[in-house]
């Protein structure tokens, strides 16, 4: 062994802007999260350009995947074209090579903020969700050492007491997104701020998801063929968002999530969450297979 | 003007070992093609200075030590680069690092030859897998399934890989093994 064989040629800059030792613990603990799906792995979170809280998380995952054959989509909340999913994507395509483009069915990987796309994943393509609070528990237990010991006991009473008390109140279920879900029957996990419409699109899926929490510092995935099943009581079922009736004013579509615009005399309009499959059916294309027909949800 | 940034060869062949790996694991029992054959090539995916790693192939000792790990006894490491194929190799495997409830990822990767396609049949459910899945792995001593099955104790265990030249299977803890 000598110096040469143990240092590296000096580089002004390292490939995908994470350092290998960054890339390396990224790699561990990835493979420790699959191994173990829904638990949340503690990890470093390096510094990358942008503020924790706006994506750090997701970066990271990201530009570990990432090199110059990988074709990358950004979503923030649905949409392509907002700042943050942008800037990210153009920070991504800079650092790495990779290609980008905003349509799901030719992405690889595809990092999203608070959405999965309406449009089928498949075996080759890994999504990669941001998280801002990884922690299903906090609500009910503020104390993050408690929690991991609850988490280690499999101790999720105060989640069903909490919909339990959303009922009495409410009358329904009033959790809008992040809906806890069971993975794998053993660990209770947040999905991140997805609606409740998709949930059910990572529950036996074909495509694998990471979600990391840069700002709270952990990792946890959803290997492809996995049990997700949102905490539901029997004589109480799940529903997702009533929004298979919407008709989208732009593009006409029906049966997809939808945003609500407010409009000045009260009433609202909808339109796609999903931009790039609203351009599509504007653009008269055909889309990819769907996870829901007629709003209706089709594993 | 910017230039696309490009990975030096190092830097693909780590990114390439990873994603195989990354594959094998949330795909259980699927083979996967490493970029080139060996054991090295998921140390130097992995390992660092912050890493435990424990070998019993005198061989691999130079590699490990230049990724920066610590080479430190069976019961210590959090990477074993062992081979499976006696009975004494797997009750000594029988002492590895479980991790906790607390924290699963303490957990140990192990990185072992066989033969991919020939010897014992086994049935693979779990996640990662749609339904069930029958693979023929050799070179592995018959006692190594039962010793799995008391090391992991979901969520705690150990997490496999097994290596024939290039190929790469893996065996998340997660995965239920049953012979035959």
């Amino acid at each position: 062994m000598s110096l040469d064989t143990l240092t590296r040629p000096w580089k002004a800059f390292s490939y995908g802007f994470l350092d290998a030792s960054a890339k390396r613990e990224m790699r561990r603990k990835i493979l420790k999260a699959i191994a173990v799906p829904g638990c949340q792995m503690p990890y470093a979170s390096r510094e990358v350009p942008i503020a924790r809280g706006w994506g750090t998380g997701g970066l990271q995952a990201t530009l570990t995947l990432v090199n110059p054959g990988s074709v990358v989509k950004v979503i923030d909340q649905g949409a392509d074209d907002s700042v943050n999913a942008a800037s990210i994507r153009r920070f991504i395509a800079r650092v790495s090579g990779a290609a980008t483009t905003l349509d799901t069915v030719q992405a690889t990987i595809i990092q999203s903020r608070h959405r999965v796309p309406e449009e089928k994943l498949r075996a080759d393509q890994v999504l990669v969700l941001q998280v801002p609070n990884p922690e299903p528990l906090r609500p009910v237990e503020p104390n993050m050492s408690v929690a991991r010991q609850m988490h280690a006991d499999a101790d999720y009473g105060r989640m069903w007491l909490q919909l339990y008390e959303q009922i009495v109140r409410s009358g329904r279920v009033m959790q809008g997104a992040s809906y806890p879900s069971l993975v794998n029957g053993r660990h209770v996990m947040t999905p991140s701020p997805i609606p409740r419409w998709d949930v059910p699109k990572l529950n036996m899926a074909k495509h694998l998801t990471i979600l990391s929490a840069g700002r709270e510092k952990r990792l946890f995935a959803v290997p492809p063929f996995t049990r997700v099943e949102p905490l539901v009581f029997d004589d109480v079922p799940y529903r997702v968002e009533d929004h298979a009736g919407l008709t989208c004013h732009r593009s006409g579509a029906r049966g997809v999530f939808m945003n609500e615009i407010p409009q000045e005399d009260g009433t609202s309009l909808h339109e796609v969450s999903d931009s790039q499959l609203g351009v599509k059916l504007l653009n008269g294309e055909a889309p990819g297979e769907m996870w829901y027909r007629d709003g209706v949800f089709r594993p | 003007m910017q230039t696309a940034p490009h990975p030096d060869a190092r830097e693909q062949r780590d990114n390439a070992s990873f994603h195989a790996l990354m594959r094998a694991l949330s795909r259980p029992g699927t083979v996967q093609k490493l970029p080139e054959p060996g054991a090295v090539l998921i140390a130097a995916a992995l390992l660092d200075r912050e890493c435990r790693a424990y070998t019993d192939d005198a061989a691999l000792e130079v590699p490990l030590r230049q990724t920066g790990a610590a080479l430190v006894p069976l019961t210590e490491a959090d990477h074993l680069f062992v081979t499976l194929g006696s009975a004494a190799a797997v009750t000594a495997l029988g002492a590895a690092e479980v991790g906790s409830f607390l924290y699963p990822d303490g957990g140990a990767t192990v990185i072992a030859p066989a033969r991919i396609g020939e010897g014992a049949q086994l049935t693979l459910t779990g996640p990662g897998i749609d339904g069930r899945l029958s693979l023929q792995l050799g070179d592995l001593h018959p006692s190594l399934w039962e010793a799995r099955r008391r090391l992991c104790r979901y969520p705690e265990g150990i997490d496999l890989f097994f290596i024939d030249g290039a190929r790469v299977i893996g065996l998340p803890r997660s995965t239920a093994v049953q012979e035959g």
